[in-house]
């Protein structure tokens, strides 16, 4: 391992409020209670769009209509990921009873992470541009396709004038995003962050590249059993669109106003592979350290984590190398779990999202079953989570992500 | 319908306007179009109504009645 992490006074960033929409549910206890419950995946219905693909499915949040949650006026303003965005933030502040027409706005941030951004748009946007010509090209598609829609649409929203702000590191965005806030809060900046991830790319464009890449299921014949996390037959992720955020506090602004704390960011830790455009360190000494850092800024032990909710993406090499990593790391006793068999693959929302959910296992000591998992690769070290939730007695657990370009973070999290 | 319906119909529909508030004398900057709603709403209308309005200048200080008028103008001719 190389890199000496910055050692900085401990600070726990209060979470004082979770919200969610995925395709598991809109709602972070929707959300919360299918992933627990549910035996299958949701239905990963076929896109007719993607038809021609070797994938052509992928995870969509059923009957979610934003323009009338939000009113048109509102959503027309906001491309599908930050509508996405919107709706949780929404929910994650009024959980954690902010009322955004008195807080002070300047002492508020936003920090949300997206890979790709408007990229569906973009996509539809060119076809018009090539079959259509110029002069039918949306006047949106420049403002409301960039990666920070998300972020200034949540600040705009909710009237937070304190600094706001995108990440994109790939699939570890959300992740780095809320470890973004947990150093804004350290050093004073703000007093409220609100922070995670926003995706929603049903691109034709995006998934032809993935299926080029093989780095999708492939699995069109059962859809639902195609993202299974940890298997010895998983061929590759799958794609869902959603948005996890939530609310952060310096400890002393959430107790000041009384307010409840559902658990605490206790340790941060990012780091880089510089190895590869999209294969992970084969021996995942990047995400090693990202999560030796976190432990180290959170001064929690590794015997003391008793939960991980993995990047855990379902394909051969992540799964391998991620869950290897951990066992060296944290050892046999932590209870791992993806919850991307009933999500998808989030991409830029995943670590918002998976936060989110560690929050509620925390507060439930309550670990959530790998979905599909039905045959564990024998040669993954570590004790993963199937059939059903399994309850656990921990107070420390971990949030780990990976993205493309070798961007790796990790999160420790502790019970309030 | 008439072009002033027609583009009531639309502003309800995509732009979520309350369709009481849209009265000739009404200027778009009431309605709440700003400069990249009027773009979008010049798509629309061009869409949907078949018409081109490429060399029409419209900001929001004009009135949804002056907007009519150049729409059924550029309709009729």
């Amino acid at each position: 391992m190389t890199g000496r992490p910055y050692r900085p006074e401990p600070f726990a960033a209060a979470v004082t409020g979770i919200g969610m929409v995925t395709a598991a549910g809109v709602g972070a206890e929707a959300t919360w209670r299918t992933v627990c419950e549910a035996s299958t995946a949701p239905s990963v219905p076929h896109r007719p769009e993607l038809h021609d693909l070797p994938c052509d499915f992928m995870y969509t949040i059923a009957g979610l209509d934003p323009r009338a949650l939000l009113g048109v006026a509102t959503a027309r303003l906001m491309d599908r990921f930050s509508q996405l965005a919107v709706i949780a933030a929404r929910e994650a502040v009024a959980d954690a009873g902010l009322d955004p027409s008195v807080w002070d706005g300047g002492r508020v941030a936003v920090v949300i992470g997206s890979a790709h951004g408007g990229l569906p748009f973009y996509d539809e946007q060119h076809t018009t541009l090539t079959e259509r010509g110029a002069r039918r090209v949306s006047p949106k598609l420049a403002p409301l396709t960039v990666v920070n829609g998300a972020a200034s649409s949540v600040a705009t929203d909710l009237g937070a004038l304190g600094p706001s702000q995108a990440v994109s590191t790939a699939c570890s965005s959300g992740t780095v995003a809320i470890g973004t806030a947990h150093q804004m809060l350290r050093t004073g900046a703000c007093d409220i962050v609100i922070a995670g991830g926003a995706e929603s790319v049903c691109s034709r464009l995006l998934i032809a590249s993935a299926c080029q890449l093989k780095a999708v299921s492939t699995r069109r014949d059962d859809p639902e059993a195609a993202c299974r996390p940890f298997d010895i037959h998983r061929d590759g992720f799958v794609v869902g669109e959603g948005a996890g955020l939530l609310v952060l506090e310096r400890p002393e602004h959430a107790l000041a106003r009384g307010a409840t704390v559902r658990a605490h960011i206790a340790g941060y830790g990012a780091s880089s592979d510089a190895h590869s455009a999209v294969a992970p360190d084969p021996e995942g000494l990047g995400i090693e350290r990202a999560l030796r850092f976190a432990l180290a800024d959170a001064r929690v032990a590794a015997r003391d984590i008793g939960h991980v909710n993995a990047h855990g993406t379902s394909t051969v090499s992540n799964d391998l190398i991620e869950g290897t990593m951990l066992h060296r790391v944290l050892g046999e006793h932590p209870l791992v779990t993806s919850t991307k068999a009933m999500t998808g693959h989030t991409l830029g929302a995943a670590g918002g999202i998976e936060a989110a959910l560690t929050v509620l296992a925390l507060e439930h000591r309550l670990v959530p079953p790998t979905v599909n998992l039905d045959s564990p690769d024998p040669a993954i070290p570590v004790e993963v989570v199937r059939k059903e939730a399994r309850p656990g007695t921990f107070d420390a657990a971990v949030k780990t992500s990976l993205g493309f370009g070798g961007h790796n973070a990790a999160l420790v999290l502790t019970r309030a | 319908m008439s072009t002033a319906e027609k583009i009531s119909t639309l502003l309800v529909a995509n732009f979520g306007t309350d369709p009481l508030e849209i009265r000739p004398e009404v200027s778009l900057r009431h309605l709440c179009l700003d400069s990249l709603a009027l773009e979008e709403l010049r798509l629309i209308i061009e869409d949907r109504m078949g018409v081109d309005l490429d060399d029409v200048e419209l900001t929001s200080r004009d009135t949804v009645g002056r907007l009519v008028d150049m729409v059924h103008r550029k309709a009729a001719a």
